[in-house]
């Protein structure tokens, strides 16, 4: 039993990368170049993932508040289905 | 200088004297086109189909002739050299003064065609900037942080490339303040000598 739970922690770990930080920030934004007057408010994620060789790469994107609730709509579905596991 | 014709690119143009010079002026026209926008075999094929000739013979014409003009356009070589280089070929008189026409005519276009190729780092083409206010971060909440974003879009061998950055606006003052000095320098006396000295 033990050993057929560490030998599936493995086949992840040698086939997808690792998930190391989830860092995120909310801001709005104001002006830009091409538009002077805003009000926009958005969540920028970082994400630190490591592939199978340790390297570390952050892989960073900015969502709308639309885009976010879909975002969190589906970690809730996530957690739901977890649940029931 | 001379230039150093090929015993290959010597056979390409010797069939330029074999047509009038009203076809060679069309010929030289159509090797500045191709220079400009690269090149089009249909119309070799129409050309021969007219002269009765191969339409590898029109394409090779027309290549010689565009690598005698971008040779020439490249060492910037003078008009007695390349009248000297182009007597070699033994053409009539009136053709040599056409083809130094068209040196002379298109010399600054060619230049400034051969001096876009072999960009080597990649270079600005343009940015685009957001002044953002952060409010919130997963470790501070309650903020009024500015910042700005910038997406530096950057062209290189014809590729392009996007670069996004952040930074806070006392860092853009101090980059802004870097770039202002470094367009001084220019002023200095040693710069003004130096670019005196190569023009």
């Amino acid at each position: 039993m033990e050993e057929s739970s560490e030998q599936q922690l493995d086949a992840k770990s040698k086939v997808t990368s690792q998930l190391i930080d989830f860092e995120w920030k909310l801001g709005m934004a104001v002006s830009s170049d091409s538009c002077r007057s805003l009000k926009y408010p958005y969540v920028a994620v970082m994400l630190k993932v490591a592939d199978h060789s340790g390297q570390v790469k952050n892989k960073s994107f900015e969502m709308t508040i639309p885009q976010f609730q879909n975002f969190y709509r589906q970690f809730k579905e996530i957690a739901a289905i977890i649940e029931t596991v | 200088m001379l230039l150093d014709l090929s015993e290959e690119h010597k056979e390409h143009l010797a069939f330029l004297p074999k047509v009038d010079s009203a076809v060679v002026a069309e010929f030289g026209r159509i090797a500045v086109e191709f220079l400009r926008r690269g090149s089009n075999p249909k119309i070799y094929e129409g050309a021969a189909r007219k002269l009765s000739v191969s339409s590898d013979t029109v394409q090779h014409g027309v290549e010689g002739l565009i690598y005698l003009l971008t040779e020439s356009s490249k060492l910037m070589i003078s008009e007695l050299d390349f009248q000297d280089s182009v007597f070699i070929l033994g053409f009539p008189e009136e053709l040599n003064k056409l083809l130094l026409q068209l040196y002379l005519d298109n010399r600054k276009e060619i230049r400034t065609i051969l001096s876009e190729l072999a960009p080597d780092l990649p270079s600005y083409h343009s940015l685009e900037w957001r002044l953002d206010v952060q409010l919130a971060s997963r470790s501070l909440r309650q903020q009024i942080k500015p910042s700005v974003t910038l997406k530096l879009h950057l062209n290189q061998n014809g590729d392009h490339n996007t670069q996004v950055l952040q930074t806070d606006p006392a860092t853009l003052l101090h980059l802004v303040q870097q770039l202002e000095q470094a367009l001084e320098e220019m002023k200095t006396n040693h710069c003004r000598r130096v670019v005196r000295n190569i023009k």
